[in-house]
């Protein structure tokens, strides 16, 4: 089947939260607060159990290239954030029960019924997408609209953003447009304008992202981790020094033992 | 709009709509306990829900890296009190099974009493360490879903399939231990190797389930946490086990591996902290606050275990103070390697400072 994701335009997002309120109407997310985070105009925060698309916005003191605004050295940048849907992904390689799983569209997906909650999804993922909801025990991310994508519409989100700074559509297309874009940008004095996690080559770590950015600064401004990466890529060291250290705590059970004897 | 159906944070009209999205499924109880309204003037832990003054910016003073106003780039653990309790109970019961399994292959029949003490603990910690990780489960009643599946690349899926066979495994051993039928204590005797073959890998996983995480404090250390792990779990059982009274032949065994272990969590505690401080900010999250204050309890109670050990053998009251430092200071320090973590998640400039190697 094909792989689709997500194309998601920075530079023509207005900020409207349309593909929040879409994402929680169509999955029936419930309320996760209604805070006045004084941040600008994101009162979500960032992603959770509950919150499946999360819009944000920086106000910058410094002007972006090609804009003229009244207010001098300013800019105003905004992203609707999203579950990567990482093509290894950490939460997925963590999961114990099998809850977390590769979908035919290459999505990952949680399995609700499965879900046990132990948590280890959350802090596996680089991105701190997945979360565990407290009083219903389990953890749940974006589905990328697994029900709608099997009845051949797109996720929700992508349906009513209004600009289309959330394309959706098979990743190879995406990525062609994507460099478009970057192209167009660069042609028009917008030389800041790059992608982030387009493909294995850009971002080894998660080795591509199927939900993938356009970015006109740097990743940390927008709440992303520069060099993402999916933990099991340095598992073996780790498992390494813990077969060194069992068999460390062998040894010494039975150098003890024999020492102890020869008294 | 109308109130809505239950108030469950939702308010979707029964009229209008049903709900029967991806996350309907999902329980909401108590929305006002479990989402609370933030005062004004409540000081939170930093990265939790707080406003903020009106000319915040991405960048904030002190360091040149630009943060999301200041919050988190990834998830803090989610889980409570009882799974640090079970990485000093786990990796005391490894140890446990371990040395007996040595005592029962390697020893005379002087250490029979040592092996049967070994086999008991190590079962005790066994069936105490399931319990506590199912308490942490979302839902625990599910927590056969851990033996669903055998995910090599996930530290849980290998560690609870460790535990599961570690449990049973050690149960019979100490089941059969001093039964009548030589049949079945040679077959306790079988469990109990297997048990002894899986403690040391029982006492190791815990330090790659953090390892293998996003929390920079934790990938930072994974070169060396397990030995810090597997050291202190070796010190915790050879602490309980002196305490409790022990004959001349056995101490001959016990007071070197003790004395090992504890020289080793030393050791482990020193190349821990060089591994986190490599990168400054990721360090800080065992030197400050009530993490730092955890980790230095840990070395002093390492260092006092150390030794009071070295000391010639005194009485009771000896003994039993050599204990209380020993699960003590094994409490302390993996209450400071999972606060740190938590402390190393909430920090976005860790995760940051340590991808663009500052």
């Amino acid at each position: 089947m094909a792989r689709l994701g997500f194309f998601t335009d920075t530079t023509v997002c207005i900020g409207c939260k349309a593909c929040e309120v879409a994402c929680k109407e169509w999955n029936q997310l419930p309320d996760d607060g209604l805070l006045f985070t004084g941040m600008s105009y994101d009162n979500t925060g960032d992603l959770g159990a509950s919150t499946w698309r999360h819009v944000s916005f920086v106000e910058r003191p410094v002007p972006l290239s090609g804009q003229e605004t009244g207010l001098g050295a300013f800019s105003w940048l905004l992203m609707s954030d999203v579950c990567k849907h990482c093509k290894r992904a950490g939460c997925l390689e963590a999961c114990p029960t099998g809850a977390i799983l590769r979908t035919e569209f290459d999505s990952v997906y949680v399995q609700p019924d499965v879900c046990n909650g132990c948590g280890y999804c959350v802090v596996a993922c680089p991105f701190g997408v997945i979360d565990r909801r407290e009083d219903d025990g389990r953890a749940w991310k974006c589905t990328l609209c697994y029900d709608r994508l099997r009845g051949d519409l797109e996720p929700a989100c992508a349906k009513a953003c209004p600009t289309d700074s959330i394309l959706f559509g098979e990743i190879d297309d995406l990525r062609e447009i994507a460099r478009d874009r970057v192209e167009r940008l660069h042609r028009h004095g917008v030389e800041e304008a790059y992608l982030y996690g387009e493909d294995a080559a850009s971002q080894p770590g998660t080795e591509g992202l199927n939900a993938f950015f356009l970015l006109v600064d740097r990743p940390e401004v927008y709440n992303l981790p520069p060099e993402p990466e999916v933990p099991t890529k340095r598992a073996g060291e780790a498992w390494g020094a813990a077969g060194l250290a069992a068999l460390g705590l062998a040894a010494a059970a039975l150098a003890a033992v024999v020492a102890g004897r020869e008294r | 709009m109308s109130a809505g159906s239950g108030g469950d944070g939702r308010h979707v009209d029964p009229e209008l709509g049903t709900l029967s999205g991806e996350g309907s499924g999902q329980r909401v109880e108590q929305r006002e306990e479990a989402f609370p309204t933030p005062q004004p003037d409540e000081s939170g832990p930093p990265g939790g829900w707080r406003p903020r003054r009106p000319d915040s910016r991405t960048s904030t003073g002190a360091d040149d890296l630009p943060t999301y106003y200041d919050r988190p780039a990834i998830k803090e653990p989610v889980w409570i009190w009882s799974v640090p309790v079970y990485f000093v109970v786990g990796s005391a019961a490894g140890a446990f099974a371990a040395l007996g399994a040595a005592a029962r292959v390697a020893g005379g029949p002087e250490l029979e009493p040592l092996v049967a003490r070994c086999r008991r603990l190590a079962a005790a910690g066994g069936a105490l360490g399931s319990v506590l990780l199912v308490i942490d489960l979302g839902r625990p009643e599910r927590f056969l879903n851990m033996l669903r599946v055998l995910r090599p690349t996930s530290p849980m899926s290998v560690g609870s399939w460790t535990l599961a066979a570690f449990s049973g495994a050690a149960a019979g051993a100490a089941l059969f231990a001093g039964s009548r039928s030589p049949a079945l204590r040679r077959l306790g005797d079988l469990l109990g190797a297997a048990a002894g073959l899986l403690g040391p890998p029982l006492a190791a996983y815990p330090a790659v389930l953090l390892a293998n995480t996003a929390v920079p404090v934790w990938i930072e250390t994974r070169r060396t946490l397990p030995a810090l792990f597997v050291a202190s779990g070796a010190s915790t059982a050879a602490s309980v086990l002196e305490a409790a009274g022990t004959a001349a032949t056995e101490r001959h065994t016990l007071r070197p591996f003790g004395l090992a272990a504890k020289a080793a969590v030393l050791v482990a505690i020193a190349a821990v902290e060089r591994d986190a401080g490599r990168v400054e900010r990721v360090g800080r999250a065992l030197r400050e606050g009530v993490p730092g204050d955890l980790w230095r309890a840990a070395k002093g109670a390492a260092v006092a275990g150390l030794g009071l050990s070295l000391l010639p053998p005194g009485g009771r009251a000896k003994r039993v103070v050599g204990a209380a430092l020993g699960v003590a200071g094994a409490l302390a320090l993996r209450f400071a390697v999972v606060r740190a973590g938590h402390a190393s998640a909430r920090d976005p400039r860790a995760t940051f400072a340590r991808q663009r190697r500052r």
